[in-house]
């Protein structure tokens, strides 16, 4: 693969930012990284472009993360694409919520770039071995 | 059986939950320490405060607020940019780690942690304004210094089950 694509969902622009940072720190270069402010913005990206990766928070207006996954999902989008879920909700059942909804992952925030080198790069060297 | 956070009210209201879920948001996200104070926030010219509201077996919220000083500071550390006043990036720092500090405060009770959501995160910004909550169930408060700045944290319960 040439070059990682990455789809980052999250309201915040900041957060999106420190997302992009780990993930670089956590070495995935070369990396093209998309951006959505909702999960609605999200399916939008989605539908014209391609991505190799998806990370994103639960806690959004006008769709949250575990909509944008089940319709992610149920349209058939970026099949077979990882997603990760980084959010501020930690409990035991936000998590399997998510890993019913479709995530392979979850990150709490807050988060260290260890952690999301952790959670993410397995993910991405299955990609990757495709 | 109908869950109750009333049975434990001493974890809800415990402060040492608010200081560790301060220390751990400042440590892992900004690379930084801060430490309770029994100092006042100083008066400045222009303050910010974010609201992050509790919903479900708790209702109140999670309130930061701090000076501009402060708040570029913080903002810069979560960044890696550098601000000279409070633009929508500066905001939207700040009402992350708002957002952040109410996760990981409910994050620290096990039966709220399933059992409250979390509003998005409002953020204010001016002068000469307050946050007024009628008799509210608890209030738990903390300064806070960091990096020769201060900042506080409210957490204010109206309501519980």
């Amino acid at each position: 693969m040439s070059e990682m694509r990455v789809l980052i969902v999250d309201d915040s622009s900041v957060m999106r930012k420190i997302v992009e940072r780990s993930l670089r720190q956590a070495g995935l270069e070369p990396m093209v990284v998309l951006e959505a402010g909702s999960g609605v913005e999200g399916l939008q990206v989605l539908s014209g472009q391609t991505v190799h990766l998806i990370l994103s928070d639960i806690n959004m207006p006008s769709m949250d993360g575990l909509e944008f996954l089940r319709q992610l999902r149920g349209q058939n989008l970026a099949e077979g694409v990882p997603v990760v879920m980084i959010t501020t909700e930690s409990s035991e059942e936000h998590v399997k919520q998510a890993i019913l909804a479709g995530a392979q992952g979850y990150i709490r925030k807050p988060f260290t770039a260890e952690q999301v080198k952790e959670r993410v790069l397995p993910l991405v060297a299955a990609v990757e071995g495709r | 059986m109908t869950l109750s956070l009333r049975e434990n009210l001493h974890l809800v209201t415990d402060p040492r939950n608010l200081d560790s879920s301060v220390e751990e948001v400042f440590n892992m996200m900004l690379g930084a320490a801060c430490r309770p104070t029994e100092l006042a926030l100083a008066e400045e010219p222009e303050t910010i405060t974010a609201v992050v509201g509790f919903g479900g077996l708790l209702s109140g919220a999670c309130v930061f607020r701090s000076g501009a000083t402060a708040a570029l500071v913080i903002a810069g550390k979560l960044t890696g940019m550098e601000f000279s006043e409070i633009d929508d990036t500066v905001k939207d720092a700040i009402g992350e780690v708002c957002n952040m500090l109410a996760g990981a405060w409910k994050g620290g009770v096990p039966d709220l942690s399933a059992n409250c959501g979390l509003s998005i995160p409002a953020v204010i910004t001016g002068s000469n304004y307050h946050i007024h909550v009628q008799a509210p169930e608890f209030r738990l408060h903390h300064v806070y210094e960091f990096e020769d700045t201060a900042f506080e944290v409210t957490i204010i319960c109206d309501g519980l089950q």
